[in-house]
């Protein structure tokens, strides 16, 4: 339909605007998805990664403080205090011995008194026992060794974390009380645990972080690449990178010095991410299948609803306005405003082809009016100087007529006419015959007259013949319409009673004719049909009025059939009945305008056909119009 | 058209655009003077036959003739200021391009309720009724139909004429 209004469809309008819709809808979706949605994911991510990075550095802490309390409870003991004091010597064979060690989950324990010299020490690394001097740090002289030996405040242990020449190490060093915390302070107890693997794996067990960490080179550009201030041991800060699997977070583990000494390093999945991204992708599909089964449903419901609804009324317009039959209706038992539009539109249609047949009866009537009236005025006008002709010829006569010249010329054959009367007489003879010469002259000159306006009408005539030739409008009609109409022809009250019956399919078909001739023909055959069963004897009348399409010279014609059981007629009447001036009135058939219908059917580009068994038996009247197939032609 | 009439004139306008008819309306209403010839015949038969032929002088008209509706009311106003009103008023129905013969009829009647007026068409769709409504009242409104013998219309208004009373002036 696009094509032949020349524009777009409403069905495409609809479709083009769903899918304009939807495809904004998904770019917004998948914009607000990606732009924001995923991105919190990423930040939820992040802060796991750190979350992650500060339980690792939190459970090192933990352990050192576990290491501090262990070194604090040996250091602040009477039987300790007593054996650094020289006091107690079977202390270290009831306590210090290497499963006390191993008890304590301890890789280093060392006693030193309050000369900074080594009482005990044992060094457990790799299952093998070494003495301490194996630790640099703790060598006598250095710094650390000094740093962690020598307690001046009882107050003052000494926790954190140191590089040894056997790796990194937490490390606890408590000043050796009484029990009661009271010195003075008799030496130092050391206490170290190395951050080897094993740590490594408990602290990955009891946190469930994938955790390790690698010693700084203190020559490395590290810190500047720091971004985060980390609260871990030591000030510090944290650096997270991430690739496709996982987000790697490290910070800066500090040693006594608060020199930076590991960096820790935790890789945390990207689980988070890895869901977001999934929830992404479900959301937008989920987004992505709901519009289109949204605009797919709306589109049905659309198109169900509205748009067909509307392109059937478009084309009944269409077809109405190309057809040009008014006749035609879309019906429909729609409750909505679609189908109201569709119940006034069918109103107005109807009200419209009410009018156009008024309008063409009342334009074939007041053609006819005028036509009438036109040529009355113009014959009578030409008939007026015809008629006064006449009657200036018959005062011609007339004028004859008074003279005397019959008694004049009785009076001049009598012997005693007397010689002057006689002589008047003959003069009296005389100018009457040139007064009818003369009005004869004027009779002659008056009947040139008459011919010449009796001519004049003649041409009227003639001009008005070439009118006679315009063929009628011819229209589609629809036959139920036209015969419901002629056959009010019948008389209301007919006597006798005559049945009048009408095939059912009559309403299905319509012919191409003009109207009021077509009218007038099935009127004046209903009628002759009505006379003729009238003038018969058969009992209970009836007119059968039928119809059926069928192919005469490969055109489709309408058939109708007007039968009767009236009076029927002979082969001979058959034969003379459409001719000019035939009439039986005497006979079976009125013959009323026979002729007339016969030249009507042609013009309309049909004929009709009349047949019967006999007289007595009935007769058939069959009138064959083109089938209407366009409408108005 | 001017032309001072003797008492027994009967001043009549007629009005009809096509000059066929006013041709024949001039033969039947125009002068009916004798020639000298059927004077003399007249006279001859007078003194032979012992006739008179003052008895059959037909009566005159003062014709005076237009072709459009306008123009007669125009001839009836000037007729009336003259003192010289019409006896009888013949209009045409139909007369294009101007008004037509009932608006003329109907102007000259509320100018002169007295004249007889005489409507002749070859075709109208103005009823009677409706011709009595716009140019009454109807004793003094007349209907001709096409084609018709003016000689019997002239015979005609003669006799109006003589039933209602002349109204030659004075």
């Amino acid at each position: 339909m696009s094509n032949q209004l020349g524009i777009k469809s409403l069905q495409e309008k609809v479709s083009l605007t769903l899918l304009a819709v939807i495809t904004v809808l998904a770019v917004l979706s998948y914009m607000v998805l990606h732009g924001v949605v995923a991105p919190a994911f990423d930040q939820l991510e992040l802060a796991e990664a750190r979350t992650n990075l500060t339980r690792a550095e939190r459970a090192i802490q933990s352990d050192l403080e576990n290491l501090s309390i262990i070194t604090g409870d040996w250091a602040v003991w009477d039987d300790a205090y007593e054996y650094v004091s020289g006091e107690y010597p079977a202390f270290e064979v009831s306590n210090l011995d290497r499963p006390t060690l191993i008890n304590l989950n301890l890789n280093l324990l060392a006693i030193y008194d309050k000369d900074s010299n080594l009482i005990w020490g044992q060094v457990d690394y790799d299952d093998a026992e070494l003495m301490p001097e194996v630790l640099s740090i703790l060598d006598p002289g250095t710094d650390t060794a000094a740093y962690l030996t020598r307690h001046t405040d009882p107050e003052n242990q000494v926790d954190g974390m140191i590089m040894t020449d056997l790796g990194p190490m937490i490390i606890s060093s408590w000043p050796v009380l009484k029990s009661d915390s009271g010195g003075p302070i008799a030496g130092s107890m050391i206490m170290g645990q190395f951050l080897d693997e094993g740590f490594a794996t408990s602290l990955r067990e009891r946190t469930e972080v994938a955790l390790s960490w690698s010693v700084i080179d203190r020559n490395d550009k590290f810190e500047s690449t720091l971004t985060t201030p980390l609260n871990i041991v030591g000030a510090g800060s944290i650096h997270q990178y991430t690739t496709s699997s996982e987000i790697v977070s490290s910070g800066l583990l500090i040693d006594l010095y608060n020199a930076p000494l590991l960096r820790l390093e935790v890789r945390t999945q990207r689980s988070i991410s890895s869901l977001g991204n999934a929830a992404v992708n479900a959301a937008l599909t989920f987004l992505a299948l709901a519009a289109v089964i949204v605009a797919v449903v709306t589109w049905f419901m659309l198109r169900r609803i509205i748009v067909r609804p509307l392109a059937t009324l478009a084309s009944h317009i269409t077809v109405i306005r190309k057809s040009g039959d008014l006749a035609r209706k879309l019906g429909g038992e729609r409750c909505d405003e679609i189908g109201a539009l569709a119940s006034e539109f069918d109103k107005l249609t109807g009200e419209l082809h009410a009018a156009r047949i008024l309008l063409l009866d009342q334009s074939f009537k007041a053609g006819k009016a005028d036509t009438a009236a036109e040529v009355m005025h113009n014959i009578r006008n030409a008939m007026t100087p015809l008629i006064n002709g006449i009657d200036r010829v018959e005062k011609s006569f007339r004028a004859a007529e008074k003279t005397r010249v019959e008694r004049a010329i009785g009076e001049l054959v009598q012997p005693d006419c007397p010689p002057d009367r006689a002589k008047k007489l003959f003069a009296y003879i005389g100018s009457a015959f040139a007064h009818i010469s003369s009005s004869n002259e004027e009779a002659i000159n008056n009947l040139e007259v008459v011919s010449k306006q009796a001519r004049q009408v003649e041409a009227i005539l003639t001009d008005q013949e070439k009118h006679a030739q315009v063929a009628p409008v011819i229209e589609k009609l629809n036959l139920d319409e036209v015969l419901g109409e002629a056959v009010l022809v019948i008389p209301q009250v007919s006597q006798p009673e005559i049945a009048l019956a009408l095939e059912e399919n009559i309403s299905e078909l319509s012919v191409c004719a003009h109207r009021v001739g077509l009218l007038q023909v099935m009127g004046n055959l209903i009628l002759n049909a009505y006379e003729s069963i009238s003038r018969s004897d058969v009992p209970d009348g009836r007119i059968e009025l039928s119809a059926h399409q069928e192919e005469i010279d490969d055109q489709p014609m309408i058939r109708l059939t007007i039968a009767d059981t009236g009076c029927g007629f002979d082969a001979s009447t058959r034969d003379q009945m459409f001719q000019r001036g035939f009439s039986s009135k005497d006979g079976p058939l009125s013959g009323l305008g026979l002729h007339w219908c016969a030249n009507a059917m042609a013009t309309m580009g049909g004929h009709i056909l009349a047949e019967s068994r006999g007289p007595g038996q009935g007769a058939e009247f069959h009138v064959l119009l083109p089938a209407a197939e366009g409408g108005v032609t | 058209m001017n032309v001072q009439p003797d008492r027994r004139d009967i001043r009549i306008l007629i009005a009809d655009d096509d000059e066929q008819i006013m041709r024949c309306y001039r033969e039947a209403f125009g002068d009916s003077q004798d020639t000298d010839q059927v004077k003399a015949l007249d006279a001859m038969d007078a003194e032979l036959f012992a006739t008179n032929p003052e008895l059959e002088i037909a009566p005159k008209f003062d014709l005076v003739a237009c072709s459009q509706g306008q123009d007669a009311i125009d001839a009836v106003k000037a007729a009336a200021d003259d003192g010289q009103p019409f006896a009888v008023v013949v209009l045409d129905v139909r007369m294009p391009p101007g008004i037509d013969g009932v608006e003329a009829g109907s102007q000259i009647r509320a100018m002169d309720p007295e004249v007889d007026i005489v409507f002749v068409t070859g075709f109208s769709s103005i009823s009677r009724d409706e011709l009595e409504r716009r140019v009454p009242p109807p004793a003094k409104l007349h209907y001709f139909n096409k084609p018709l013998s003016f000689m019997k219309l002239a015979s005609d208004v003669v006799d109006l004429v003589n039933t209602r009373g002349t109204k030659s002036p004075a």
